[in-house]
């Protein structure tokens, strides 16, 4: 099977997730052609080609299942045979993830039979499986990471995407329109907050009327909750996380802006503390303040782990370079941030290039 | 006899005491008096008293919880039988008291639109997160100096809680009684504490908790040991000292963490069991967090039962936690936790604030009458299930739902731990 035929069959099956026309454009960008995995491709005096992985092994994290997917369609695509380690009933920190691995699985029953042939799953990992593999792709928490950059050969490749974390700026918070609001309620509220690319904080510029600006982003994320036909589950554990943050809030004097009849599906507050600190997830989202002097020492502690920059209007050239400086890897628009394009260099990775190796053939005449 | 109560609303109570028994901490705090309560409270009414020479009564007035003769007071109420009528009193003066005093947990209420006057029940007293001592002082007396400070782990965070204790007075009142009522220091036994002792662990109510225990019962309780000394377990002379104990017949109590029990199994891993004498138990708190390896609640007391050739029954979990100064004791495997009359818990779900139905898994909301110098009602992330006396308690919510890649604040705790240099 050729890679146009792979495509075309992913493609087929996935529409909307992998549009034909992104598939080729990420052949051609990270590739450099179509068919370079099948054919010689000239590159100036050189013949060069592509050769996939003949085993990739894919560590699915369980916190989403979206990440294993796109992982699960870069092997397709250059037919390697796909072993997927899915998520077990409990996740390393004891926390269920039982529904990334029915998503999981219900994409690969998807697949057409052909695609379908080159994947198989295990609950468990298997380390004779894992070692034989040429590449490991995996997501998920440091110590995972840790853990299995010990158990493989120096030989293998190891992709790692370890905690990461993103954000929003709104560069003039005080003339936000509804439209920008309503994007980042889709950026805040998608996959409930779960992801990397889930923006956990919103940064705004000294001299931000929080008043209007919380009104305005606490009608959009009511407008967008109700309009979600799938409302993520509040079990007691999320539950428990959302009040806690609630209430912690009140006691500490910070504004809140809750839902009408407090429903869990989002909660915003606004800190005065412009120092970054972790969301509960699960729709909480905070509001700092920090101009461009000050961003840089309120994100110290997650420099090297910011993935998105989520952006209203613009972004300063003195900005851009503060986040620069703090390892972001990618700036967006806001309402953009969950919708990376396939080409999109994941922790700064090229996901497809990175997976293949490349023969040269020097003209010998 | 009659005990002291009074409450917000301009009306004495009198309520007659029961047959008073001598209580283990009276000799050791001082109990309250007639003439203290004459001296110390404004508004007492000594008519009343010169009339009824048996009735102690204060007259309806604003508690200050740093008059010292206000807290023998409370504590003698606490101490005495306490209907659900008079539950609710006291929970409402010790609320109105804290509402007034601690500046976070009244915006909290506030919030939560519960005010000493709109209070209909002691079921609404809105309960402080756990985690915000760890953010914020809660404090009822302002500048005054606290007589302790006690510290949280912190092992969640990274930024250990404080409580602070204006007295310790209440505390160690109502840690002894609360033990003795559970059924622990009924009788003589050898008190062994896994612990520092509070010389040594000023900042540990743990520590505090069993020096109170050993200064309230220094008379049946002569010798009491604490095997963690600068740091370290000194088992070899714990196992020495309990032979000896052992060979006399004498029976022994062990104290200490879960944590530290587990050490205990695997240094004594490959030494015989021993056979504590009859009237011996064991008495394991606290969980695992953060530290070497955790195993079951199960596992634990099968094999602590095996080392010491003890009965499950034999081996007891205190609950309790800095934050507050009451415990909730079970014992058995499976043993349903009790409260002592003072303090109570809810298991409630997160969601609605409410009470769970029997047989369903909320969270543990502690309502302690005992806990005056901070805030009376907390929140914490341990799951239990309701039962109809009392609650079973599961363990502590996992920290977060599945993040894979996301980065929660445990992973920036490590984060932190990993990238600071190291010595």
């Amino acid at each position: 099977m050729t890679t146009r035929q792979r495509l075309d069959l992913l493609a087929r099956a996935y529409p909307r997730l992998f549009p034909r026309t992104e598939l080729l454009h990420l052949l051609r960008d990270q590739l450099g052609h179509v068919d370079a995995l099948d054919t010689w491709i000239r590159r100036e005096d050189v013949r060069v080609r592509a050769r996939a992985p003949k085993i990739i092994y894919h560590i699915c994290a369980g916190n989403l299942a979206v990440s294993a997917w796109t992982s699960l369609a870069h092997g397709l695509l250059l037919g390697a045979h796909n072993v997927v380690k899915l998520p077990g009933d409990r996740d390393e920190g004891n926390r269920p993830s039982s529904t990334t691995r029915r998503e999981i699985l219900a994409f690969i029953r998807g697949l057409p039979a052909p695609l379908r042939k080159l994947v198989e799953t295990h609950r468990e990992l298997d380390v004779d499986l894992l070692h034989q593999a040429e590449v490991i792709v995996a997501f998920g928490a440091d110590t995972t990471m840790k853990g299995l950059r010990a158990l493989i050969r120096w030989d293998q490749k190891f992709i790692a995407h370890g905690h990461a974390l993103s954000l929003l700026w709104l560069a003039d918070p005080n003339r936000l329109t509804p439209r920008q609001a309503r994007a980042c309620a889709v950026d805040i509220l998608i996959y409930d907050q779960l992801g990397c690319l889930s923006p956990q904080a919103i940064y705004v510029p000294p001299g931000t009327d929080f008043y209007s600006l919380g009104r305005k982003l606490a009608h959009a994320l009511e407008a967008h909750w109700l309009g979600l036909k799938k409302k993520p589950a509040r079990p007691l554990s999320v539950a428990a996380r959302i009040a806690e943050a609630r209430d912690m809030a009140h006691a500490l004097g910070h504004r809140v802006w809750l839902p009408p009849k407090h429903h869990l599906g989002w909660t915003l507050i606004h800190n005065p503390d412009p120092a970054f600190q972790p969301s509960p997830l699960h729709g909480v989202i905070t509001l700092r303040e920090a101009g461009e002097s000050r961003l840089g020492a309120a994100l110290a502690s997650v420099a090297g782990r910011i993935s998105t920059v989520g952006i209203t209007d613009r972004l300063s050239a003195r900005l851009e370079n503060v986040f620069l400086g703090l390892g972001v890897s990618r700036f967006c628009a806001a309402g953009r941030m969950q919708f990376p394009p396939l080409t999109w260099h994941h922790d700064g990775r090229s996901s497809l290039a990175d997976l293949v190796a490349w023969i040269d053939s020097e003209n010998f005449e | 006899m009659s005990v002291v109560s009074g409450n917000p609303n301009g009306v004495a109570i009198i309520q007659p005491r029961v047959a008073a028994q001598p209580l283990p901490w009276e000799g050791y705090a001082e109990a309250p008096t007639l003439k203290g309560l004459k001296r110390g409270l404004n508004g007492f009414s000594s008519r009343a008293c010169r009339r009824i020479s048996s009735v102690v009564l204060i007259k309806s007035m604003p508690l200050d919880f740093a008059q010292p003769v206000v807290r023998r007071a409370w504590l003698r109420q606490l101490l005495a039988p306490i209907d659900e009528a008079k539950w609710n009193d006291l929970a409402r003066e010790l609320f109105a008291w804290q509402f007034a005093q601690v500046p976070a947990y009244r915006r909290l209420c506030l919030a939560h639109g519960v005010t000493p006057e709109s209070m209909a029940s002691w079921r609404d007293i809105p309960a402080v997160p756990q985690q915000l001592f760890k953010q914020t002082l809660l404090y009822a007396h302002g500048s005054a100096p606290p007589a302790a400070i006690y510290v949280t782990s912190g092992t969640t965070t990274g930024q250990p809680g404080r409580q602070h204790l204006l007295g310790t007075d209440i505390y160690r009142a109502v840690t002894v009684e609360g033990a003795r009522r559970a059924g622990l220091l009924a009788r003589e036994v050898e008190l062994h504490f896994l612990t520092p002792s509070p010389a040594e662990a000023s900042y540990s109510s743990l520590s505090a908790m069993f020096g109170f225990w050993q200064k309230a019962f220094r008379q049946i309780f002569p010798r009491p040991r604490f095997w963690v000394r600068h740091g370290h377990f000194e088992f070899s002379r714990l196992r020495e000292t309990l032979t000896t104990q052992i060979k006399a017949r004498r029976p022994v109590a062990i104290c200490g963490t879960a944590f530290s029990f587990v050490h205990l199994i695997d240094a004594w891993a490959d030494l015989p069991p021993l056979r504590l004498p009859r009237g011996s138990w064991l008495l394991e708190t606290g969980g695992f967090k953060g530290r070497s390896r955790e195993i079951s609640k199960t596992r634990l007391y099968s094999q602590l039962a095996r080392t010491f050739t003890v009965r499950d029954t034999a081996i007891w979990n205190e609950y309790g936690m800095s934050e507050l100064s009451s415990q909730a004791y079970a014992h058995g495997t499976h043993g349903l936790h009790h409260t002592p009359p003072w303090a109570r818990v809810l298991v409630c779900d997160p969601a609605t604030g409410r009470e769970v139905r029997v047989g369903k898994q909320g969270l543990v909301r502690w309502i302690d009458l005992a806990n005056t110098d901070s805030v009376l009602a907390l929140q914490t992330l341990d799951v239990a299930e309701r039962t109809p006396h009392g609650f079973r308690l599961i363990g502590r919510l996992p920290r977060t739902e599945p993040r894979g890649c996301s980065l929660s604040a445990d992973d920036l705790v490590a984060h932190g731990e990993s990238s600071s240099p190291t010595p």
